[in-house]
C-alpha cells in the first residue's frame, strides 16, 4: 500500500488560500440577496412605534427570525378575539420587524390603524392621527418590498377608499397595475379612482388602458367595456353627476371623516354654514343656497352647525 | 469585481486543483483505485451503525409528528395556513437536521476510538484520510435520506392541506413546492458543510467537546452577515476579531431560503449555486485538515 504525505505547511497555505478565493464568493452572495445580507436591514429598525425588537434582539435570532415572527402573529391572533385593539400594536410591529417580507401581517398592521383605531377614535385629531399612521406603516411596507403589488395596491386603496386622495390613490394603483402578478381588479381599480371624482380627462385613457390590459379574462373585459359605454353615454349627463357625489358623499359619512380634514380635496367644497359639501368652484350652498364667503374653510376651522 | 469574475476565481481554484490531481495521476491513481472501495465500505459501515442508533429514529418520528401536527393550523385563513406550514415545517427540518448532523459526525470518530474499535479497522490496509473521507460520507447519506423523508412528509403534509382547505380570491393556499422543495435540499447542503467541520473538530477533541463545540459552530454560522456587519463598524482588536470568526465560520446563512420560500418570494437560484460553491469549498478545506489532524493523531 502506497503512502502519501502532504506537509502540514502545504495543507495550511492551501487551507488559507481556498478561504481566501472563497472570500469574493461570499461578497457577491451578499450582493445578491440584499434582503437577508444588507446591513441596514438588520442594524437599522424600521419601527413605526419603536415597540417592535431592537436590531440586537432581531441580530441575535439568527435564522430564527421568521419563526419568531410566526409565533408573535399566533399571539397576534389570540389578542385580536380579545377585542384589546391598540395591545395589537406592539405585535404587529414586532410581526413586521422580525419578518419585513411578511405581506399579510403589513396589510392588517397598517389596515388597523387606518380603519379600526381610526374608526375607535373619539376625537378628529386622533382619527387623523391613526389614519396617518396606517398610511405611514404601508408606505414603510413598499419600501420593505418594493416588488409586490399587494403593498403597493393596498397603500393605493388606502388613499382612495380611506383618505379620499384619489390622485394619489391613482399613482399607486397605475404602479401596482404595472408589476408582474397584479390581477385584473388592479386594472379595474386605475380608472375607478376617477371615476369617483369624475375626471373625465385621466377617466377616459385610464378605461382604454384598462381594456388592453387581462384580455383573457372575460368578466374583466365585460366589465370594463359595459364601463366604457356607460360613462361615453353619461359622462355630460348631470343627474349621473348627482349620484356620483352621493355615492363619495355617503362613503365619506359612513367613515365619519369630516371634509375639512382634506384641505386640498379635489372635487369638493364644505360649506362653513352646514357643514356639507357642494361641488368644488360653487358660489352657493347647493343645500342652504347662503352664499360661501371669500376664503374657504381652513385646515383646522371647524364648519359651524 | 464583477459578479461573474467572483465566481469564477473559486471555479478555477477548484479546476487547478482537478489539474493537479490528473497531471500527478500516476502517483495517485493506484492509491485512488485502493480508496475508493475502502471509503466505500466504511461509509456503508457509518449507515449501518447510524440506523441502529436509538437517538436518530426517535428524533426521524418525532419531527415527523410535528410536520403532520401542522394541519392543527386550520383556524387560520388559508393564506396564513400555508405560511405557516411552510416555514414552521422548514424550520423543524432545518433544527432536527442540524441537531442529527452534530449527534451523527460527532460520535463517528471519537466514539470509535473510546470503545478501540478503531485498532480493528487501522489495522487493516486503511489509511486514516480514508476512514474519515469514509465516516464523512456515511454521514451524509444517512442525513441525505433523513432530509429526504422530512420533506417528503413536509410535502404530503402541504399538498393534503391544499386539497383540504378552501380557498378563496382573497385569500388562497399556495403550497408553493418548487421553493420549499429547493429550501430542504440548500438546509441539506448546509448540514454538509457542517458536519465536515464537525468531523475535523472530532479528531482533534472529544464527544463532549465536539458537541459543544458544534452548538457553538451552528450559533455563529447561523449569524456570519451580524459579525461581517460588526467588524464593518468595529476597531482595532475587535475588528480583526471578529473578521477572523467571519473568515473562519462555516457560512450558514447562505443556504437559508426558509423567509424567501415562506413569503412567496423569487428565489435566486445563482446566489444557491454560488453558496453551494463556497460549501464545497470550504468542505474541501475542512476535510483536508481533518485528514492531516486524525493522522497525527496518537490513537
Amino acid at each position: 500500500m502506497q503512502t502519501f504525505r502532504l506537509s502540514r505547511w502545504s495543507v495550511l497555505i492551501f487551507a488559507i488560500g481556498m478561504l481566501l478565493l472563497l472570500m469574493p464568493l461570499q461578497e457577491a452572495i451578499h450582493r445578491a440577496r440584499p434582503d437577508k445580507f444588507s446591513p441596514t436591514r438588520k442594524m437599522q429598525t424600521g419601527s413605526m412605534f419603536g415597540l417592535g425588537p431592537t436590531p440586537a434582539v432581531i441580530a441575535s435570532l439568527g435564522g430564527f427570525r421568521t419563526v419568531a415572527a410566526d409565533l408573535l402573529w399566533l399571539q397576534m391572533e389570540r389578542v385580536w378575539d380579545s377585542g384589546n385593539w391598540f395591545a395589537l400594536l406592539p405585535l404587529l410591529d414586532a410581526v413586521t420587524q422580525l419578518d419585513p417580507h411578511f405581506v399579510l401581517a403589513w396589510k392588517v398592521y397598517g389596515w388597523h390603524c387606518a380603519y379600526n383605531l381610526n374608526a375607535e377614535s373619539e376625537t378628529i385629531v386622533d382619527r387623523k392621527y391613526w389614519l396617518n399612521r396606517g398610511l405611514e406603516i404601508l408606505q414603510g411596507a413598499v419600501e420593505a418590498n418594493p416588488n409586490s403589488w399587494e403593498m403597493v395596491f393596498e397603500l393605493g386603496w388606502t388613499y382612495f377608499d380611506r383618505a379620499h386622495e384619489n390622485y394619489r390613490a391613482a399613482e399607486y394603483v397605475k404602479e401596482a397595475d404595472a408589476m408582474p402578478g397584479s390581477p385584473s381588479y388592479v386594472s379595474r381599480m386605475s380608472y375607478r379612482v376617477y371615476e369617483h371624482i369624475m375626471d373625465f380627462k385621466d377617466l377616459f385613457p385610464a378605461m382604454q388602458h384598462a381594456v388592453k390590459e387581462h384580455t383573457d379574462e372575460h368578466a374583466h373585459m365585460r366589465v370594463v367595456t359595459r364601463d366604457i359605454e356607460w360613462w361615453t353615454n353619461h359622462w355630460n349627463d348631470p343627474q349621473e353627476h348627482r349620484r356620483q357625489i352621493v355615492i363619495e358623499n355617503t362613503a365619506r359619512q359612513q367613515r365619519a371623516l369630516p371634509y375639512y380634514l382634506f384641505p386640498n380635496d379635489p372635487y369638493w367644497v364644505v360649506c362653513p354654514y352646514d357643514g356639507l359639501p357642494s361641488p368644488k368652484g360653487s358660489k352657493v350652498c347647493q343645500t342652504c343656497g347662503r352664499p360661501f364667503p371669500q376664503t374657504q374653510p381652513g385646515a383646522t376651522t371647524a364648519p359651524a352647525g | 469585481m464583477s459578479a461573474q469574475l467572483t465566481r469564477l476565481i473559486p471555479l478555477i481554484g477548484l479546476i487547478l486543483v482537478a489539474s493537479i490531481i490528473v497531471i500527478t495521476r500516476r502517483a495517485w491513481a493506484p492509491a485512488l483505485g485502493h480508496s475508493i472501495p475502502s471509503i466505500w465500505r466504511i461509509a456503508k459501515v457509518t449507515v449501518a451503525e447510524a440506523r441502529r442508533r436509538r437517538v436518530v429514529q426517535a428524533v426521524i418520528v418525532l419531527v415527523i409528528v410535528i410536520l403532520l401536527s401542522m394541519t392543527f393550523f386550520s383556524y387560520l385563513s388559508p393564506q396564513e395556513q400555508s405560511r405557516m406550514i411552510i416555514s414552521s415545517g422548514l424550520t423543524a427540518i432545518t433544527v432536527f437536521g442540524i441537531l442529527l448532523s452534530i449527534f451523527i459526525a460527532a460520535f463517528l470518530i471519537p466514539h470509535e476510538i473510546e470503545t478501540r474499535t478503531i485498532y480493528a479497522i487501522l489495522s487493516k490496509p486503511v489509511r486514516r484520510f480514508e476512514f474519515v473521507l469514509g465516516k464523512y460520507i456515511g454521514a451524509l447519506v444517512v442525513l441525505g435520506v433523513i432530509t429526504a423523508a422530512m420533506t417528503a412528509v413536509l410535502v404530503l403534509v402541504l399538498l393534503a392541506q391544499s386539497r383540504l382547505v378552501q380557498s378563496t380570491a382573497e385569500s388562497a393556499f399556495n403550497p408553493n413546492l418548487p421553493a420549499v422543495i429547493f429550501a430542504a435540499f440548500m438546509n441539506y447542503c448546509a448540514l454538509a458543510v457542517l458536519t465536515g467541520l464537525i468531523i475535523l473538530i472530532s479528531t482533534l477533541s472529544s464527544t463532549t467537546m465536539t458537541v459543544i463545540s458544534a452548538f457553538i459552530i451552528w450559533t455563529v454560522g447561523s449569524m456570519q452577515s451580524t459579525f461581517h456587519d460588526l467588524a464593518e463598524k468595529a476597531y482595532g482588536a475587535a475588528k480583526v476579531l471578529l473578521l477572523v470568526i467571519y473568515f473562519i465560520v462555516p457560512k450558514l446563512e447562505n443556504f437559508d431560503f426558509r423567509q424567501e420560500a415562506s413569503n412567496y418570494m423569487p428565489i435566486s437560484v445563482i446566489s444557491g449555486w454560488d453558496a453551494v460553491l463556497h460549501g464545497i469549498g470550504y468542505t474541501i478545506v475542512v476535510l483536508l485538515l481533518a485528514a492531516v489532524f486524525f493522522n497525527d493523531r496518537q490513537v
